[in-house]
């Protein structure tokens, strides 16, 4: 994998964690679309950040990526 | 996390407690978010006091339904807490860099969670150091407490308190999620120390014990991708120790279990989760054609995701299938955005190259080059331009 010291790699493999510095595109599991039902995840931060302001309730960010 | 977790009904509770936020950071409107949040890796997650935009907790990888809920809670408490004025009982003023005496092991753990969701590593790990050796005997938040503790360290390269907490840690979370990656970043962290210390090859041989005997203990509930990345680690020890065998042995022992997870998977999605760790533990094997099969029936069944003609270059230019490999990752190109292009453009170059190809792989590297400077701040990476300029520049005069 281009670039990696051994313990990016692992790092990579141990946390599905791939910083952009990172791994090759063979590995990374986080895959797009997931239906999400349980909880409302919205993708606009601005939004987000204002309606948890007017609600006084704690943001909950997942950062993420489609690897 | 996306396909199992946030879908779980056991965090049914939650969903009125918080506002939901997911940010892909690969989306260029999105880049503003890596330089407001300490985003060192993929996933990461935030519980921010919306006020001030002050992380309260952070998180990084995956987490079962249960450690989620219990994260939740804890953010959730401590923002209650922070608004009301009443912090965990604390002799230290807020903006503390280093623990004082007096500090309680909520304290500690309450600024060394401000630190590290401010992404200042070095300065979180003495306070988490101190709130898990102050612990008393069942303090809630000790797993989660030793976790962020060994992130924030691993983070900041600093192996050897990696591997003294670990060691202490490892007894008292035996048969629990946080045994995996208190053995897996034990491990890694032992392999990473200097091969002059004197220490590391007990130290490697003790967490590879340890590990070898969570991976296979089939009572500890734990994320899958956990698990997968105790398996590479515990291939990393193997090659470690020069034994091929060994990593081989591992490495398929990495892959069956793998195909076990994909094979219960109940939609295509979940099963496409596991496609990277698979490929990756293929590619370890030796074997790379073993997941062709499977990534074109990810693109069968996503058609519009990049991810599995991506993979797939990757998996021809191995097998130095070069005209697949260009076809493949000319598919890719049509859906990848954000940096991750350029990975694709990377290969597709390799691929090229390999081929015997110079001028197309110079002109997909110049293109890449292009792309890498275009991207704004927070996408933006000095060393991934230096990398493609060095590698044009290694290409052979036309």
């Amino acid at each position: 994998m281009r670039g990696m010291t051994r313990i990016q790699r692992s790092l990579s493999l141990l946390l599905v964690l791939f910083a952009s510095q990172g791994t090759a595109a063979a590995a990374a599991p986080e895959s797009s679309g997931a239906a999400k039902k349980v909880l409302p995840f919205q993708d606009n931060y601005a939004a987000a950040l204002a309606q948890a302001r007017a609600a006084k309730l704690p943001l909950f960010i997942e950062a993420w990526a489609p690897w | 996390m996306r396909a199992f977790v946030f879908t779980d009904a056991g965090l049914a509770r939650q969903a009125g407690r918080f506002v939901w936020l997911e940010i892909d950071t690969e989306m260029r409107e999105n880049a503003f978010f890596r330089q407001r949040y300490a985003v060192q890796a993929l996933p990461s997650f935030f519980i921010v006091d919306p006020e001030s935009e002050a992380v309260v907790l952070r998180w990084v990888g995956g987490a079962t339904v249960a450690q989620l809920n219990a994260m939740l809670d804890e953010g959730h408490t401590a923002l209650v807490q922070r608004r009301q004025g009443t912090p965990p009982a604390s002799t230290a003023a807020p903006e503390a860099s280093k623990p004082a005496a007096g500090m309680s092991p909520d304290a500690l753990l309450a600024r060394a969670d401000e630190l590290y969701g401010e992404g200042k590593n070095g300065e979180a790990v003495a306070f988490y150091r101190q709130a898990v050796v102050q612990a008393p005997s069942g303090w809630p938040a000790y797993a989660r407490a030793t976790e962020s503790l060994l992130f924030a360290a691993l983070e900041s390269h600093d192996y050897a308190t990696c591997t003294e907490i670990g060691r202490a840690a490892l007894p008292k979370l035996r048969s629990t999620a946080s045994a995996v990656n208190v053995a897996a970043i034990g491990l890694d962290a032992a392999l990473s120390l200097p091969p002059e210390n004197a220490q590391r090859t007990a130290l490697v041989t003790e967490f590879e014990s340890a590990a070898r005997a969570i991976v296979d203990d089939a009572q500890v509930s734990v994320a899958a991708d956990d698990r997968s990345g105790l398996y590479a680690v515990l291939v990393q020890a193997r090659s470690d120790a020069k034994d091929s065998l060994g990593a081989h042995d591992m490495a398929s022992r990495w892959a069956h279990f793998l195909e076990q997870e994909a094979a219960r998977a109940k939609s295509p999605e979940g099963r496409t989760v596991f496609d990277a760790h698979r490929l990756s533990a293929y590619l370890e094997l030796g074997e790379p054609a073993r997941a062709i099969p499977m990534l074109e029936a990810s693109e069968r069944d996503f058609p519009d995701d990049y991810n599995p003609p991506a993979r797939l270059a990757v998996t021809y230019k191995e097998l130095e299938r070069w005209d697949d490999g260009i076809a493949a990752s000319r598919r890719a190109l049509e859906h990848v955005y954000g940096p991750r292009k350029l990975r694709v453009m990377q290969n597709l170059a390799d691929i090229y190259r390999g081929k015997g190809d110079v001028s197309a792989a110079r002109s997909t590297l110049q293109d890449a080059l292009q792309l890498a400077q275009s991207l704004p701040p927070g996408q933006f990476s000095e060393s991934t331009v230096a990398n493609l300029e060095k590698k044009i520049g290694s290409l052979p005069n036309p």
